[in-house]
């Protein structure tokens, strides 16, 4: 760290030039000479302009190896990734030497353009590959997908809504530190400040997906392994600090991951005997037949003042030959302001069906609605299966955090259960 | 070696002519060295520049316009180094005081050439100050710095804890797993000062099994006089306590029913059971947050928990309660209580923490009679195992054979329930020192879980108490 400063600070002059002419130089001189050469120097040496040279010497060779021994510029050749925004070895696993795999055959690439004043959108597509065989001759290969996305969201109302719940639901946490947006170890999402919002008001958000592409003989799709929410945090901001710059929306300060993410989502309950997330009266397997009752599980992800998600599915059965789960819903609180205004304009203007406080909009899949709760406008929105045959899922969800929250029921009260309790 | 000397030239300039892609530069730029390496050091100044021009490539400036253009005028502003805090800001500093051309390389050459010696002794005392430099500032070698508990505190860091004092000697257990790793990493260190002060800090796992420590440490971390770093953190903090689990985005979660890994300090005790002095407390934050980073940073997370000290609530105080409101729980009555004492009244902790405790007659940390609402799920689980004990057992309104709202118990000292919550799971608790309170304990009970889980969500919740 110490050397950095002199050596940047010659600007333009390649940082090895000094010390290769300083080194090789004046070799293979007549010695008859080198009394007079010496004292030629010393006057020199003695001289301010020859003493801030010498001077110089010293510093430069200083800052040289202080510079390699800290591992820094112009000594490290770290690679750079979708535009500039990600280093080699800067943090994240998938940087790192502990994204590949396998030792054979590593390669980490990215593609993808960046966000410009003239067009704020951007994309950029990091593939990490590489490939193990093991003693019996079977090869596994790693391709890693990361795509990342900046820009606003997307203009449909239904298909912002999906957009949107697909990032907060399922495993997703909120970012540390106060950061607008939420991330489990393969996607997250982080909103931008105001200062970037589109003209028509719509905020710009940068978004991860990661993905890790099936073999065939695959029993079941791997989940692709960024090094953690915490990675995914990092590279989120990282990408969204560049693309705020490229943009020119970049304020003094950049983002940062000021702390550690301080919880992880719990489990997956694959067991469960009482309502779904432990939200009351929230009860899915009356509505299932009673072999898939046992295979329903659910997830709760966060549950705290800005964000709480539940979601519910049938886990595959290998035995049937079933690869994936099937989903049943998503159903998301979030009343984070800057996560709650990407959602402005989706909910329509009136009440989405009788009875219900606040505006929003039914869908066939997909549901929403928006109304002030604990003085703060809180959006709900259920991805999926919004109704069993026996009861609301969307009502008795929504209603149920509405309660947690302190604040009065949005939805109107549908059956028994839910009111009691 | 002047042949190879011309090369070493011929290559930079080459390098140049590749950016500016003129030809006629490169050829003018080599007749640029060619004559500048004849001159004197004063007359050659102008084609020096110009070579050097091109040599950096600065902003594909030709050399022809260098040659023309000679003088102390610097190639470009941008080059002047900008004076630097650090040590070598002072050579920085002379650099950016000299006028600017000196310092270019073609100078340096002339300046060395034909002196070996003293261009070697140059370099090797550069490399002898480059390599010191590096050595105390990463305080290696002769330059390093002893530093306490698991080499997380440096003298500053233990000066902070002691009033400034410097003469403090530490002994410690190095984090270590046990043969079987099964209760997750541990360590121990003790920081005493010649005068008896002492502070004590360890890291371990929280013990959720039975016969584990945790009514001991519940007690003296989770009492009211603590206050919550805040931040998104699960920790406390007072003038003689602090904990703070290792944030689960470094460690990753810890599996099912273990309980949160902590760093804790202890600094002695204080008879003052509702003044806590906020500098005491804001040295023992910072410390728990070093702690923690330190330790954080040896498991490869980067990303450093800040100073929490300027977020800490004040200190709770004694309440004055009223008769229908113990604890300021409005509806709760402790039958009898007219007599009351300075030291009866209760002392409730802030809101907004993993827990809300009302303690009450506390000594030596230990209070007679203590209601508490541990909220967040990890600490909950500490009374986990506790929740499954007891014969005579809680139940809640709306159970059913598959179904209960949670389990509890309740005994002449003690009653306990956890309840399954849309956070997760809730303990309630309340106890006393002894069996002589066991009716108020059984009076209180109901009412408090019914307040508290209508507080934080929870609510409906009816407790049904065994007969």
């Amino acid at each position: 760290m110490t050397g950095e400063r002199p050596v940047g600070s010659s600007g333009g002059a390649p940082g090895d030039a000094p010390e290769d002419i300083s080194v090789g130089s004046g070799a293979d001189r007549p010695r008859g000479a080198d009394a007079q050469r010496l004292a030629r120097v010393r006057r020199f040496v003695r001289t301010r302009r020859g003493g801030v040279a010498t001077g110089l010497v010293v510093a430069l060779l200083a800052g040289g190896l202080g510079t390699w021994a800290t591992d820094t510029w112009p000594f490290d050749g770290r690679d750079q990734y979708c535009w500039g925004a990600w280093e080699q070895d800067s943090g994240p696993g998938i940087l790192g030497d502990e994204g590949f795999d396998g030792d054979d055959g590593r390669s980490r690439t990215s593609t993808g353009d960046a966000p410009t004043p003239g067009a704020p959108r951007g994309e950029c597509r990091l593939t990490v590959s590489s490939s193990h065989t093991y003693g019996d001759g079977d090869t596994e290969r790693q391709h890693t997908t990361v795509r990342v996305r900046y820009g606003p969201a997307p203009e449909p109302a239904a298909k912002r809504v999906a957009w949107l719940g697909g990032y907060l639901a399922d495993r997703a946490m909120p970012l540390p530190g106060g950061l607008p947006g939420a991330a489990d170890g393969h996607h997250g999402i982080l909103v931008l400040p105001e200062r970037c919002d589109t003209r028509d008001g719509r905020p710009t958000a940068v978004t991860l997906d990661a993905h890790e592409e099936v073999d065939a003989d695959d029993r079941v799709p791997e989940s692709p392994d960024l090094g953690g929410s915490q990675a995914v945090a990092e590279l989120l901001v990282a990408a969204a600090n560049k693309g705020m710059k490229a943009v020119g929306c970049a304020d003094g300060e950049p983002l940062r991951v000021r702390s550690a993410v301080p919880e992880l989502p719990e489990r997956a309950e694959t067991f469960s005997r009482g309502p779904v997330c432990r939200i009351p009266g929230l009860d899915v397997s009356a509505d299932l037949t009673k072999e898939t009752a046992m295979r329903l599980v659910y997830q709760v992800g966060a549950v705290d003042q800005d964000l709480q998600s539940c979601s519910a599915r049938i886990g595959r059965s290998l035995r049937l030959g079933e690869r994936e789960d099937q989903p049943l819903f998503d159903a998301v609180m979030v009343r984070q302001p800057r996560l709650t205004a990407l959602l402005d304009g989706a909910t329509g203007t009136r009440a989405p069906a009788k009875g219900w406080r606040g505006t929003g909009v039914f869908g066939s899949d997909q549901r929403l609605v928006r109304a002030g709760c604990a003085g703060r406008p809180t959006a709900f929105l259920l991805l999926g299966t919004p109704t069993g045959a026996t009861s609301d899922y969307f009502a008795t969800f929504t209603n149920a955090v509405a309660r947690r929250l302190g604040c009065a029921p949005v939805a109107p009260a549908t059956d028994a259960e839910g009111s009691r309790r | 070696m002047s042949d190879a000397e011309k090369d070493v030239e011929k290559k930079d300039v080459e390098k140049a002519a590749k950016d500016v892609e003129k030809k006629d530069v490169e050829e003018g730029a080599q007749k640029g060295v060619e004559e500048g390496a004849e001159k004197d050091v004063e007359k050659a100044e102008g084609a020096a520049e110009g070579a050097g021009g091109a040599g950096s490539a600065a902003d594909g400036a030709g050399p022809a316009k260098g040659q023309d253009a000679p003088g102390p005028a610097g190639p470009d502003g941008d080059a002047s180094p900008a004076p630097d805090a650090k040590p070598l800001g002072v050579l920085a500093a002379a650099i950016a005081a000299a006028p600017p051309p000196w310092w270019h390389w073609r100078s340096l050459r002339r300046l060395t050439r034909g002196h070996r010696r003293r261009a070697v002794a140059a370099a090797l005392a550069g490399a002898l100050l480059g390599g010191t430099v590096v050595a105390w500032q990463a305080e290696a070698g002769p330059f390093e710095r002893e530093r306490a508990c698991w080499g997380a505190l440096n003298e500053d860091d233990v000066a902070d804890l002691f009033h400034g004092k410097r003469d403090i000697e530490y002994s410690q257990l190095d984090i270590g797993y046990d043969r079987i790793s099964s209760d997750g990493p541990s360590g121990r260190c003790e920081l005493r000062s010649p005068r008896g002060h002492r502070v004590r800090a360890q890291l371990h796992r929280l013990d959720t099994r039975f016969g584990g420590a945790r009514d001991v440490w519940a007690d003296e971390y989770l009492s009211a006089r603590m206050t919550p770093l805040g931040g998104g953190l699960l920790g406390m903090v007072s003038d003689t306590r602090a904990w703070l689990a290792v944030p689960e985005g470094c460690i990753g979660r810890a599996s099912e029913r273990d309980g949160p890994l902590v760093v804790d300090m202890e600094a002695g005790w204080t008879v003052y059971d509702d003044e806590v002095d906020p500098d005491e407390r804001a040295r023992l934050a910072r410390a728990v947050v070093k702690l923690v980073n330190h330790y954080m940073d040896d498991q490869g997370c980067d990303s450093e928990l800040t100073d929490p000290t300027d977020r800490l609530a004040a200190p709770a105080r004694f309440s004055d309660e009223k008769r229908d409101a113990v604890c300021g729980i409005k509806g709760l009555r402790l039958p009898g209580s007219d007599e009351s004492s300075r030291y009866d009244r209760p002392l409730v902790s802030r809101s907004g923490g993993p827990v809300r405790t009302c303690d009450r007659d506390v000594m030596f940390g230990h209070p007679r009679l203590r209601l508490m609402t541990v909220e967040n799920p990890r600490l909950a689980d500490l009374f986990h195992g506790l929740s499954f004990e007891g014969a005579r057992r809680i139940t809640a309104v709306g159970d059913t054979k598959d179904a209960t709202r949670g389990r509890g118990f309740l005994r002449e000292d003690m009653a306990l329930y956890q309840a399954s919550c849309q956070t997760g799971d809730v303990t309630f608790l309340i106890r006393s020192d002894d069996g002589d309170r066991a009716a108020d304990i059984r009076r209180l009970m109901p009412r408090y879980v019914a307040a508290e889980a209508d507080r934080i969500g929870c609510g409906p919740l009816r407790l049904r108490l065994p007969a």
